[in-house]
């Protein structure tokens, strides 16, 4: 029999897209982990959250995709700034996250990842809703079919990487993100606000983790328990890219999305899930820094 | 413009600062002076709201500034150049100077003062564009000083500029120090360089164990027998002329 490259093709094309979500779940993770100096566990309810507003925003109150998008992002940017201002501030200013207290700043974003979880239940109910948009007809790409929502999550995708590296290099408030990433006490005697900086990685981050929702709703259907698989997947893919970096949270969130979808592929369909786990053993086995990762970054 | 009186500091419930007094009057540079494990460092950290302040005062400018939050201080004009080991690695020289400027927005007066970095410091606009972790340890020194001009400070505070540098840079930071002060900014140095220090400085203080020992004018205190005895060894000789040319 001969090779089919083609659907080969195909499946690294829906690797990609997917993975570019993955990559903007784990920038988010990325970037609080770079600015709180915690992983935190709680993101993957920000994105079933980001995908239940996108619902609300565009089957309940009507508003085009797009603009169900934004909103959705904000108000999981705002949500996840809300958390922090009542959580995580306290553990932040005890210490941070190399210290004891750190330790229960990983404990309690387990705790809000089952809080966040049961408010939705209790707001959305159990069951798996759809996520109907009505974009048109797929791309045709030679024999392959390209559902329209695949390449807008890719091209959203990206637009967000860009907007961030952009803010992040070329603003003011993007120098500030950074100095607190790097040395909070130094950035302080810049004069620069460290908890609100905080506040604002948090924003974003949750945003960012909003938006991968509304992107990944389409395509599967919004339920409360859709959090945690993507959490794990966004982890793997920041080991995967490297801790901490940014473009390796992206280009790990890509690998993992093609492996995934070789893996369903030729191997096993049923064992979708597992490929991106597999992968993550393999990287902490042969490279635990990951790819763009620095070896045993130190902090202060 | 700067009246510490009585403070007490230290780290979790160990104390460092038994109660110091110390005075920066305005357009003065004012050194601290004393070994390692003094409390030199400390003192500083105290002043710009690293440290919380245990009991005692801060004046700074007429208002007390005792354990406000570190921004609220730079604010104010009061801003702390660190070791130049806390220059930012991961970002450029140029990155660097301008989070310095972080608490300023009026564009013109920054790019002005970018300027009269470079003209101080020729060594960073050659560097601008390069990551600070590929400076050598007097570029570093440098590049904070820089960053510490950059907020427009009223007073000024360095945390041992000539640590760990060559003699010959130490002697180009020292004179560049003696540059600024022109602009009428007010300098307080901390320094395990007791001679090139107290020739640079109006006034001193020398501390240990976290109390001031002794005080008074920089001449004074080089040809005090004392300080001879501990920390000069031996004669003193002027170099006066090559730091204040």
């Amino acid at each position: 029999m001969e090779f089919d490259f083609s659907s080969l093709f195909a499946f690294i094309l829906f690797g990609v897209t997917i993975g570019v979500v993955y990559g903007i779940v784990a920038l988010g993770i990325s970037l609080i982990y770079s600015g709180l100096d915690i992983v935190h566990f709680a993101h993957g309810e920000l994105y079933m959250f980001g995908a239940f507003f996108g619902l609300v925003f565009t089957q309940t109150m009507g508003f085009p995709y797009p603009v169900a998008l934004v909103l959705a992002m904000l108000c999981a940017g705002v949500l996840g700034m809300g958390i922090e201002r009542v959580f995580y501030r306290r553990l932040t200013k005890s210490g941070g996250g190399y210290t004891v207290a750190g330790m229960g700043m990983i404990i309690c974003g387990f705790g809000m990842s089952i809080v966040l979880m049961n408010v939705a239940f209790l707001i959305w109910g159990a069951a798996a809703e759809p996520f109907p948009v009505d974009l048109g007809m797929p791309y045709q790409f030679g024999d392959i079919a390209l559902p329209k929502s695949y390449a807008l999550t890719a091209v959203v995708a990206v637009c967000l990487m860009i907007i961030l590296h952009y803010f992040l290099k070329k603003t003011k408030a993007g120098l500030a993100v950074r100095a607190v990433a790097a040395n909070k006490d130094i950035a302080s005697l810049m004069g620069i606000n460290v908890p609100r900086i905080i506040s604002l990685i948090f924003g974003l981050a949750c945003g960012l983790g909003g938006a991968a929702g509304v992107l990944i709703g389409p395509m599967q259907s919004v339920q409360v328990e859709m959090g945690y698989l993507m959490l794990l997947k966004a982890f793997a893919a920041a080991v995967v890219g490297g801790f901490g970096s940014l473009p390796g949270a992206i280009v790990g969130g890509i690998i993992v999305g093609i492996a995934e979808n070789l893996g369903a592929a030729y191997i096993s369909a049923s064992h979708k899930d597992i490929y991106a786990f597999l992968l993550l053993i393999l990287v902490l086995m042969f490279k635990p820094s990951g790819l763009f990762g620095v070896v045993a970054r130190v902090k202060a | 413009m700067l009246k510490v009186s009585g403070l007490t500091t230290g780290y979790g419930k160990i104390q460092i600062l038994q109660g110091v007094d110390l005075n920066v009057s305005e357009g003065q540079i004012v050194a601290l002076l004393g070994g390692n494990g003094t409390g030199k460092t400390t003192l500083l950290k105290a002043l710009s709201g690293l440290l919380p302040v245990w009991d005692g005062a801060i004046e700074f400018d007429g208002q007390p500034i005792q354990n406000l939050p570190p921004h609220t201080i730079v604010r104010a004009g009061l801003t702390q150049v660190t070791q130049g080991k806390d220059a930012y690695p991961a970002m450029t020289v140029e990155e660097n100077l301008m989070l310095g400027a972080y608490t300023r927005n009026n564009k013109p007066a920054i790019a002005n003062d970018l300027e009269r970095v470079y003209t101080f410091f020729p060594r960073l606009l050659e560097r601008r564009t390069q990551l600070s972790a590929t400076l050598s340890g007097g570029e570093v020194q440098m590049l904070v000083i820089g960053r510490g001009l950059m907020a427009s400070p009223k007073l000024l505070m360095l945390d041992e500029p000539s640590s760990a540098l060559a003699p010959k840079v130490v002697m180009d930071i020292f004179s560049t120090i003696n540059r600024i002060r022109k602009f009428g900014l007010s300098i307080l140095m901390v320094e395990q360089n007791v001679r090139m220090a107290l020739l640079l400085a109006d006034y001193g203080y020398i501390i240990r164990d976290g109390v001031i020992l002794l005080e008074g004018e920089a001449r004074d205190l080089i040809s005090d027998p004392n300080v001879k005895a501990s920390f000069l060894g031996g004669t003193v000789v002027d170099t006066t002329r090559d730091i204040k040319a």
